[in-house]
């Protein structure tokens, strides 16, 4: 037992020496080129897109990153993570109606709420294996929503869903859009470094170990189930960071923030820019988002295409477009280098 | 509280009808089948269309029914489930998700987004000890009891059977006997699935019936097949009809908690035996 408790705290420490250098040392140039470099693309939507729709975009892409950690990188497809985003929701509307003016502190208590409610779910789900934990997450997603629905009525407001008070105070004001704008692209390139340092310290490895044999890491003597647990509880806490932007956004919660069948939209987001890489999680959330404010315009049956376009990931293209992208790119650095040493060669 | 727990029953019943296919899709397949509620969704929408535009009765429109289901049953096996066998769960549920997606558009395509009211086929009552029940409600539980029964000798007596029993324990095993285990998985997946249809044709006259009714009703079958032990088909008869009392009464004194009850119970088991799938 004390070993355990010897290796839990081995890999804590080393993941948090890890994160001391990476904030401190090496790769510190090339982090603050990336974080640039994915502002920049928010900044080029902008244009397209106006500021409202970006910070849409910019939100949901937090909400695929903290569904990346637990599907992409654990190997745990949860269908029940959007209500994690509802929690954040509710709780800023909810917080920013009874307790306070202040949004800021309405954000850190959708946090700490959405975390609590990870915390909770995560102990009973965590424990499932396989498939069935997706759906145990979906049918804890259902309860959430049938609580905001029916039995919380009175203070949720129901079907008809809960307009936000007290939207701007001090300097923070979430009335004006491009402020909007501003906070939630430097909340998404927080999250982006966040989960970038954290899931290449030791303990990424750790989680991707779990995804690939968890039999075997716990052989070695790791306590998967409680690094499962804190992995869920983080990826909880940062949807409910998204589901409290989500909110501050609309000025408005509605039940529909929790709704079941818009996990498809996450999970589908997540295999089609590709899982297990930040990136991918990026890049699909975007696309995601452009289909679905594009498509319904022309195209009627979405559903059916997303339902099609999800068969076709499975199927055929499992990396998704960032996988392929990556495939493409070593493929193209075999053909230059091989190219090269037959110059060699001949010459 | 009689009426409550006859209600109990009906659910009960209906709840086994669907999650029995769901429970045998997972213990033989290891596939946690999401398309199962298309299945369901259909055998009742058939049901419908068969009566409102044929004009045949219920009996041959619940034929109908069930029988295209299954036969979509076997079109979802050979062309989606078939592909990722031994694959990651994750996949099979993210497939199964996609065709239940495409299933509910050509549902909404078909037959709109409104829901569709049936009445009562019979519309008879029965007078039991001073209280007045539906003759209807009586007749499904009678049904669901038969299936279970029927589901039994057939798991005991056949040779296929045998099989899908002996797969279920370990798959392994039987395909080590030299049984291609493939042929009585699909079998057992379209048996499923047409038990899945019966299910919703069943419970048509008593709920309404619409495009996501299938959605609704799988997260409670989920619960059944949890508390009831995935893969134990006994656990499931068992289960259904505990969930299916436990949401009736629980709805008689709190209407607004009695879905969530159904899931405190599964976490509750969840909790107190922990699935290593």
């Amino acid at each position: 037992m004390g070993n355990v408790v010897k290796e839990r705290g081995l890999v804590l420490e080393k993941t948090f020496v890890a994160v001391g250098k990476q904030l401190t040392q090496a790769g510190v140039g090339q982090k603050a080129l990336e974080l640039i470099l994915i502002g920049v693309v928010f900044l080029i939507l902008v244009p397209f897109l106006g500021a409202h729709r970006a910070t849409d975009f910019a939100i949901f892409c937090i909400i695929v990153l903290s569904f990346d950690l637990l599907y992409g990188y654990m190997g745990r497809l949860s269908f029940g993570h959007l209500l994690y985003v509802g929690v954040g929701a509710y709780t800023v509307g909810l917080a920013l109606r009874y307790l306070t003016t202040n949004p800021l502190l309405a954000i850190v208590l959708g946090i700490v709420a959405a975390c609590l409610a990870g915390m909770a779910v995560g102990a009973i789900t965590v424990r499932i294996a396989g498939a069935a934990f997706a759906l145990a997450n979906l049918a804890f997603n259902r309860v959430g929503w049938f609580l905001v629905m029916s039995p919380l009525k009175d203070i949720t407001g129901g079907e008809n869903g809960l307009s936000i008070r007290n939207l701007s105070f001090w300097y923070v004001n979430f009335r004006n859009p491009t402020f909007r704008f501003w906070f939630v692209l430097a909340s998404l390139l927080l999250v982006f470094l966040f989960l970038r340092i954290f899931t290449s310290s030791s303990y990424g490895v750790l989680l991707r170990s779990i995804k690939e044999d968890e039999k075997r890491v716990r052989f070695l003597g790791y306590n998967t189930q409680l690094y499962k647990w804190v992995t869920f509880v983080l990826a909880a806490t940062v949807a409910g960071f998204g589901g409290a932007l989500t909110a501050l956004n609309y000025g408005y919660v509605n039940p529909n923030t929790l709704d079941v069948h818009a996990n498809a939209g996450i999970v589908f987001a997540c295999l089609l820019g590709g899982s297990g890489r930040l990136y991918g999680a990026l890049l699909g959330g975007i696309i995601y988002m452009l289909i679905t404010n594009l498509l319904p315009v022309y195209f009627q049956r979405w559903e059916f295409f997303l339902g099609v376009a999800l068969l076709l990931i499975v199927f055929r293209f499992r990396g998704g477009i960032w996988g392929g992208l990556e495939a493409l790119y070593s493929g193209l650095a075999a053909r230059v280098k091989s190219g090269s040493s037959k110059e060699g060669m001949s010459r | 509280m009689i009426y409550a727990i006859m209600y109990g029953l009906t659910v009960g019943a209906v709840l086994y009808l669907i999650s029995v296919g769901f429970s045998l899709t997972f213990g033989t397949m290891r596939v946690i089948n999401f398309a199962h509620t298309i299945t369901y969704t259909l055998g009742a929408y058939l049901l419908i269309a068969s009566m409102r535009s044929l004009g045949v009765p219920f009996f041959w429109g619940g034929m109908v029914g069930v029988a295209v289901a299954a036969l979509a049953g076997y079109g979802i096996e050979r062309f989606v489930i078939r592909r990722l066998y031994g694959e990651s769960l994750d996949y099979t549920f993210i497939a199964t998700y996609a065709v239940f997606l495409i299933g509910v558009d050509i549902v909404k395509w078909l037959w709109g987004v409104f829901p569709k009211p049936v009445s009562d086929p019979l519309g008879k009552t029965v007078d039991i000890l001073g209280f007045v029940f539906p003759t209807y409600r009586l007749l499904v539980i009678l049904l669901a009891i038969v299936v279970f029964f029927g589901l039994e000798l057939f798991m005991r007596k056949t040779m296929v059977g045998k099989i899908i029993v002996a797969a279920l324990d370990n798959r392994e095993g039987v395909r080590c006997l030299g049984i291609g285990v493939e042929k009585y998985f699909s079998l057992a997946f379209v048996l499923g699935s047409a038990l899945a249809a019966l299910g919703g044709v069943l419970y048509a006259p008593i709920t309404a019936v619409h495009p996501y009714m299938g959605s609704h009703i799988l997260l409670l079958c989920f619960a059944v097949v949890l508390t009831g032990g995935l893969g134990n088909l006994r656990g499931t008869f068992l289960a259904s009809f505990a969930l299916g009392m436990l949401i009736s009464i629980t709805g008689r004194y709190w209407p607004a908690g009695s879905e969530i009850v159904a899931f405190v119970a599964m976490a509750a088991v969840l909790l107190a035996r922990p699935i290593e799938a």
